[in-house]
């Protein structure tokens, strides 16, 4: 718990009491810090406030994709009928395990030619094929506990393929979409390795923005907890809320 | 107290209606293939998508690590496994490898006995441990690059509170923890530790919920102590979902590459500096395109061998829980 105090804690202290030693325990909350960091301070390539619209950005595109990917997937996956269904399910599995590092070569260079270095699509992309894997076994092994029964039923009805799919099937796999989505939007959200390589300002994202907070403001240590702070906030209340639904879906939904 | 018992029976009941099915479709030939093609358009994107991440790299890669590729210069000859050649025999590269298998080694061994030992004290369902639970996802939400930052920080020898909490339980409080490579490890180790324990934590107190009382209340019956319960019945029943943070933890040990940059960046020298590091200075800061290729794909083919052990323990622990 200690780094969380001490961001916390940090955060909301005069710069001149930010360091003592002992650290003070009682002191007055001071919200400038905050005020500071998210009107934009100077000397960055970005304002906190643009590197926080571009996470933001960044993950909900990459997020969406990666949905609409997925969904597709993950019904022909769970087709009993699907004859690839084992070796495909695996290979997919199998690419989790492909480090982040061996794929950003290529792009680096690939991106660089077709001038995509530093914008939005360059990280969205990757962020949803690198959450594809558990995002596609979070929606497969939902859409597998749906009795069959429920689409034998909707064909006697005289409901077709599509049909079936739009209004039984997806109202039904809505919380696995869910946990897909928070999963995929907090994976991206804490990203730094490819933001690190793929952006320089325009679209740098916030955990790698605020790197440069240390080097430039030596002492400021306010700041950039504030910063710290309101990165991880909105992640660590989403993440206490359905941390059962975040275990699982880490676990490729082995974890119930 | 029946309820896994006739989960597995519902299991083993749908898959064997599957089987059934998969059967029984031959019968309608035509209709399979045509719905096979629409399997494979709903595939599309995402394999699509995937080989675009994962193989066209790799592929890329193969090619590029036989020439002398650099973006500082147009010159591009080819040089064959020259640069294989020189990694393999390449002091500081083996080193990178060595830092890189003891850190995942280290990191998941004791994340793993930690987080056994707090699931034992936390499973149990009361309103402490669902506080508890809350509290244990915490470092999990923390962006790693944040608690790196907040981690160095902490432990700076000259206002750090690490020092300062040492100092007051009258231990060394003078400790330069980044300066030398033996506690830049135990700051690196630690760092990892305090991030992912909380999380393997959560899936065995998941786990250990699961599990049925029966076979522990007949082993106390027949005079068990707490150990050799634990030894032989709950560490059993207990497997699969080892299995699962064990392979999860491996994985994301492999690729841990925040906490080295920023915490120690490497240092101090190269003492702790992994295999993912390196790939990235020779590629995207000295911009040795085919040397930095090499090396990336060396990293491929020991992750590949590694893959189907991992995926095996994997695919045998959701299938026993999962189904």
């Amino acid at each position: 718990m200690m780094p969380i105090v001490f961001m916390i804690t940090t955060s909301l202290k005069d710069s001149d009491i930010a360091r003592q030693m002992p650290p003070k325990w009682i002191f007055t909350p001071k919200f400038q810090n905050y005020m500071t960091v998210l009107v934009g301070g100077e000397g960055h390539s970005q304002g906190f406030d643009r590197l926080m619209l571009n996470s933001i950005i960044v993950t909900l595109s990459s997020t969406i994709l990666c949905l609409l990917v997925a969904f597709p997937a993950a019904l022909a996956l769970s087709e009993a009928t699907f004859r690839k269904r084992e070796f495909l399910s695996s290979w997919i599995l199998s690419t989790y395990m492909f480090p982040p590092i061996v794929a950003i070569i290529p792009i680096f260079i690939f991106a660089g030619k077709i001038q995509a270095l530093d914008t939005y699509p360059v990280l969205a992309i990757p962020y949803a094929a690198f959450n594809l894997p558990i995002v596609i076994w979070i929606l497969k092994s939902s859409i597998e506990q749906i009795p069959k029964e429920i689409e034998e039923a909707a064909r006697v009805d005289g409901a077709n393929g599509w049909h079936y799919v739009s209004k039984i099937l997806l109202p039904l796999a809505v919380p696995a979409l869910a946990t897909g989505a928070i999963l995929s939007s907090i994976l991206s959200w804490n990203d730094f390795l490819f933001a690190l390589a793929l952006t320089r300002s325009v679209a740098k994202t916030a955990p790698v923005g605020i790197q440069e907070f240390t080097g430039m403001y030596g002492t400021d240590w306010g700041s950039l907890s504030a910063a710290s702070v309101t990165i991880i906030a909105p992640v660590l209340i989403i993440s206490i809320i359905v941390r059962k639904r975040i275990v699982s879906g880490l676990t490729f939904g082995a974890v119930k | 107290m029946n309820n896994r018992v006739n989960e597995l029976d519902v299991a083993s009941a749908t898959s064997s209606v599957k089987l059934a099915r998969r059967q029984s479709e031959p019968a309608f030939p035509k209709k399979r293939k045509k719905r096979n093609g629409i399997y494979w358009l709903q595939m599309s994107p995402a394999l699509i998508l995937l080989l675009l991440m994962t193989i066209a790299p790799a592929i890329f890669l193969i090619t590029k690590s036989l020439t002398n590729d650099s973006l500082l210069s147009s010159n591009s000859n080819f040089v064959g496994t020259q640069n294989y050649h020189a990694i393999l025999t390449d002091s500081s590269l083996l080193h990178s490898a060595r830092v890189t298998t003891i850190f995942v080694i280290l990191v998941v061994l004791i994340e793993m006995m930690a987080g056994l030992f707090f699931a034992q004290f936390l499973h149990q369902k009361t309103k402490a441990n669902s506080v508890a639970g809350a509290l244990l996802i915490i470092p999990f939400a923390v962006a790693p690059a944040v608690s790196a930052m907040v981690f160095r920080e902490l432990l700076n020898p000259n206002y750090g509170w690490i020092n300062y909490f040492m100092g007051l339980l009258g231990l060394p409080d003078q400790i330069d923890w980044l300066g030398n490579s033996f506690t830049a490890w135990v700051a690196l180790i630690g760092l990892d530790v305090w991030q992912w324990t909380p999380f393997v934590t959560l899936i065995l107190i998941a786990g250990m919920s699961a599990l049925p009382a029966e076979p522990l209340e007949a082993a106390s019956v027949d005079g068990a102590n707490a150990w050799q319960i634990f030894r032989h019945i709950s560490f059993r029943l207990l497997a699969p979902f080892i299995g699962i943070a064990l392979v999860l933890r491996t994985i994301q040990a492999f690729k841990t590459f925040d906490s080295f940059l920023i915490l120690t960046g490497g240092g101090p020298g190269d003492s702790t500096s992994p295999i993912n590091l390196e790939i990235y200075r020779v590629a995207l800061q000295s911009f040795r395109v085919g040397f930095a290729s090499a090396m990336a794909i060396i990293l491929l083919v020991v992750i590949s061998i590694l893959t189907p052990l991992l995926l095996r323990i994997l695919s045998r622990a959701t299938q026993n829980e999962n189904v």
